[in-house]
């Protein structure tokens, strides 16, 4: 019973990315049907300079959004887990209302905003907007890790004269390692496929994997090479599951 | 697993928090950086909703002209009602499956990292493909599935309910994974001795878990209705790919008439269309941060 459960469930999950794989192995110009197989649909995608130039565009900037949620959301997090002070459950209400505001609210004023900056067309743009909703994650993730650490542990760092700076580096984040991968993988899964904000922020170039698979749809769509492309885009998400996969069971819970 | 791989269970150290102020220069690197990516726009999209723009130069004060025009329109109506309605679908579906699925992880001891990492696995997936996989199965002629439901009559394209309940199934595909880690996380880090303890007590499975598990993981629940709430109310990508509000309007839901307003530059009207859509989100989190800290007392 228990395992027709998980094989009903394991069903659901790999179907439609079975599909999706076939489809990416097949000839489908001009229609999907008993075309031939074999790696066609690989090698356009990997010889295409502008799906290439998609994939450098999306990695670099989920990693930039990464590396900015961890450095901004490390010392929030530890002042959340460590200290009360005034307006601490404000802060906590704000980054929650942020992380709840839908993009789509939000595309309009950020595509002015980022325009006078120079922030369009730029991953470094995506990179800084997708905070809006993966700080808070960070924080909510990396303040539950720091939370699961005793106090004495600080006190000790201070008497051996660690302090700022290099109490972060030298003791607090060895110690929460897991922490900042769980946080990097929640980062990663809500940065890595969001299309609202990559769409409007990217408008002649810069486009992350999302929009070139997008600009691949057309009056005769190659469906093979963009399911190709897409079974690219999921190998750095499937190593990142694997990475964390330790660590998974740790998620994060409502703070107000 | 030892150590800080263990999980926790959240100890109320809150008391030996000292209050220290200082804290703030902690804090405020993260709040100038939601300032500008949050904060910034939000009043620019509470601003624009006041003015008709023509262009960035030609902007004119409307006042709530667009508010009242939005409010009176029996069509705004009726997509917040078919939002809300597949909000309310996709939760009672997602909610309990995903706790339901959890909990059989749950019994599989260290073997259950696998069941979550299949269930991650559609987390990862660019979500303007997930509709195109999903009709790439579904397809009558070259779909795995495609043959069988089309033997059976359905009509996705034309039969409203039909597109209702793809579009249900997409949705609960994507996120289910979403659910489930987040559920098996409360569950996991509840101490084995409470379960065990009404084991003794002759406590039948539901009672232990209506009373220890259900109260233990309901932090987790909390977000994750939130975060479910927000993004099946406010659903675009998967909705439009699929047949872009039709059959004749039956799946028009917020989104897409903010999205058709954008694409017609009719950018004052649309913002004040997304300011109330994010006053209505407002309102949903008001209610769970009050329930939230009422049930912490």
């Amino acid at each position: 019973m228990r395992h027709l459960g998980i094989l009903a469930l394991a069903g659901f999950i790999l179907l439609p990315l079975v599909q999706a794989i076939l489809l990416s192995f097949m000839a489908t110009l001009p229609t999907p049907a008993q075309g031939s197989i074999g790696l066609m649909n690989y090698r356009g995608v990997l010889e295409d300079p502008e799906l290439r130039a998609a994939m450098v565009n999306s990695l670099v900037y989920v990693v930039l959004n990464v590396v900015l949620c961890i450095t901004f959301g490390l010392p929030a997090a530890y002042a959340l887990a460590r200290y009360r002070f005034t307006g601490d459950r404000h802060f906590l209400l704000v980054i929650l209302v942020f992380r709840v505001t839908p993009p789509v609210v939000l595309s309009l004023p950020i595509f002015i905003l980022f325009s006078q900056f120079g922030l369009v067309n730029s991953p470094v743009g995506i990179a800084l907007v997708h905070c809006l909703f993966n700080l808070p994650v960070a924080v909510w993730v990396l303040e539950s890790f720091i939370r699961a650490v005793p106090r004495e542990f600080d006190e000790t760092a201070y008497l051996d004269g660690h302090s700022g700076p290099s109490f972060f580096f030298r003791h607090l984040i060895p110690q929460i390692a897991p922490g900042i991968g769980v946080a990097a993988f929640f980062c990663f899964i809500f940065s890595w496929v969001e299309v609202v904000f990559a769409r409007i922020l990217t408008v002649t170039g810069g486009k992350p994997i999302t929009m070139a698979i997008q600009a691949m749809f057309s009056f005769q769509t190659d469906i093979g090479k963009v399911m190709a492309m897409t079974c690219l885009s999921l190998v750095p998400g499937v190593a990142m599951i694997w990475f964390v996969r330790n660590h998974l069971a740790r998620g994060f819970t409502l703070r107000a | 697993m030892c150590g800080i791989d263990t999980p926790v269970p959240s100890l109320s150290l809150t008391h030996m928090r000292p209050h220290d102020n200082r804290a703030w220069f902690l804090v405020l690197p993260a709040l100038a950086l939601l300032g500008l990516v949050g904060a910034l726009p939000l009043l620019a999209v509470i601003n624009y909703g006041f003015h008709d723009i023509f262009s960035l130069q030609d902007v004119y004060w409307v006042g709530v002209q667009w508010f009242t025009d939005i409010l009176q329109s029996d069509r705004f109506l009726a997509s917040l009602g078919r939002s809300l309605l597949f909000s309310a679908l996709a939760l009672v579906v997602q909610v309990p499956l995903g706790i339901g699925i959890a909990l059989l992880l749950l019994g599989y001891g260290k073997r259950a990292v696998w069941g979550l990492m299949l269930v991650a696995l559609p987390l990862v997936v660019p979500w303007n493909m997930i509709p195109m996989f999903w009709l790439g199965l579904i397809d009558a002629k070259t779909g795995i599935l495609g043959p069988g439901l089309a033997a059976i009559g359905f009509d996705w394209k034309f039969t409203g309910w039909h597109t209702w309940v793809l579009i249900l199934v997409v949705d609960t595909w994507h996120w289910l994974g979403l659910v489930v880690v987040l559920a098996y996380a409360g569950l996991s880090a509840i101490p084995p001795a409470y379960m065990q303890a009404a084991a003794i007590d002759g406590a039948s499975r539901w009672s232990a878990f209506r009373f220890i598990q259900l109260p233990k993981i309901a932090g987790a629940l909390a977000i994750v209705f939130l975060l479910r709430f927000v993004d099946s109310f406010m659903i675009y990508t998967e909705a439009f790919a699929i047949n872009a509000g039709g059959p004749s309007d039956a799946t028009r839901f917020l989104t897409l008439e903010l999205g058709e307003e954008i694409k017609g530059f009719s950018y004052g009207q649309a913002a004040a269309r997304a300011t109330l859509y994010f006053l209505i989100v407002l309102a949903v989190v008001w209610a769970f941060v009050a329930a939230t800290r009422e049930r912490e007392g």
